[in-house]
């Protein structure tokens, strides 16, 4: 991340100063500028979502939820807590219904609950992660929108190759991730320590 | 009808909470209260990342490094016109949005090239966004594999996408 953080932003500041370098600052403000309205947006979706959540541990929702998936979701991420699962879970629904916003909160809970103390992430965390990163949306609705609203006769066309196309990159993804968490976690049972796999992946 | 899905569910969770005394108003400052230690906590992670996307995509950087990667997109089935958004898509939400409107006013919004861009942006998500927030409040550092992963099966889809577009 900071090798990439360096290089997009120096690789960037240089060519404004060639072509317009009273821009360039300017550019910096107004990135931080759309962070904080970002963030008052997104404060105010968090605290809707996370307070229905908490209604929804309280009536035992987010339990029958997870006894729902529960199938899915204790093959995929083995050995967490069923608290962590239900967040999981949580998580998954509301990316596959199309809140995203209402999604992320759901899904740092359950990084929280998968972290192992270490400062390296954890072969659930990174899978966990990689399903979130391809999109699980079954209706992306807000595209459809603004399709239409671009004068689209039929603006719903792009639903069945968005769902082939997206099961097509988690279904890859979550592959991946399971076939390279697989050599380390041989090297936890044999207790070998040879040097870490992947040292390139890493720097990002 | 999906647009009754949204506030029936909070109004069922709203009165089994009161049935059930779950103490709504207590949930709702409970909620709030989480939320905003959350976004203190995820905001310097944002700032930052945008700080970089918004150099990059208005410095004009954005477009030379796309043209510079167009040949290999082309290889692959993506076409050139699409070059820009394929790049800026794991970086940022909006700025994708922004590219995929321009499309729409430019090429049409029925056109082949305006199918793929919604395909595109429909099916995949902000890759980086997700891998700061998403670890922002644990002590990880280290992703591993995780992004260069999620960045190849969102291409893989990508390049699906502008195939199923042909024939669909």
């Amino acid at each position: 991340m900071n090798t990439m953080f360096f290089v997009m932003t120096v690789a960037s500041l240089i060519l404004l100063t060639v072509i317009s370098p009273d821009s360039a600052f300017s550019i910096m403000i107004s990135g931080a500028g759309s962070a904080i309205s970002l963030a008052v947006k997104l404060c105010a979706i968090y605290a809707i979502w996370l307070s229905v959540l908490d209604i929804m541990q309280k009536i035992g929702m987010s339990r029958a939820l997870d006894k729902l998936f529960s199938p899915i979701t204790k093959r995929l991420f083995k050995g967490e807590s069923e608290q962590t699962r239900q967040y999981i879970t949580l998580n998954f629904s509301a990316n596959l219904l199309g809140m995203g916003s209402a999604a992320t909160p759901l899904g740092i809970k359950a990084m929280e609950g998968m972290q192992d103390g270490s400062d390296k992430a954890t072969d659930n965390m990174i899978l966990f992660m990689v399903i979130n990163a391809t999109s699980i949306q079954l209706l992306p609705a807000t595209i459809i929108g603004l399709r239409s609203s671009y004068g689209s006769a039929s603006a719903s066309d792009i639903i069945l190759p968005s769902l082939i196309s997206t099961v097509i990159s988690t279904v890859c993804g979550v592959l991946l991730a399971k076939a390279f968490s697989f050599p380390s976690k041989r090297k936890k049972k044999t207790e070998i320590t040879l040097p870490q796999p992947l040292k390139g992946a890493k720097l990002k | 009808m999906s647009k009754f899905i949204l506030p029936v569910f909070i109004i069922v969770v709203l009165i089994i909470g009161y049935v059930k005394k779950a103490g709504v108003y207590d949930s709702f400052v409970e909620g709030s209260r989480q939320s905003v230690k959350l976004i203190l906590e995820i905001f310097p992670y944002i700032c930052a990342v945008l700080i970089a996307v918004e150099l990059f995509s208005l410095s004009g950087l954005n477009a030379y490094f796309s043209r510079f990667l167009a040949p290999v997109f082309n290889l692959l089935g993506i076409p050139s016109e699409l070059c820009e958004l394929v790049v800026i898509r794991p970086l940022s939400g909006n700025g994708s949005i922004a590219i995929l409107e321009n499309i729409y006013k430019t090429y049409g919004a029925d056109s082949y090239i305006a199918r793929c861009g919604s395909v595109i942006v429909g099916a995949s998500e902000t890759v980086f966004y997700i891998a700061t927030v998403y670890f922002s409040t644990t002590k990880v550092k280290k992703l591993r594999y995780a992004i260069p992963i999620s960045l190849f099966s969102c291409y893989l889809g990508a390049i699906f996408a502008c195939l199923l577009c042909r024939f669909i």
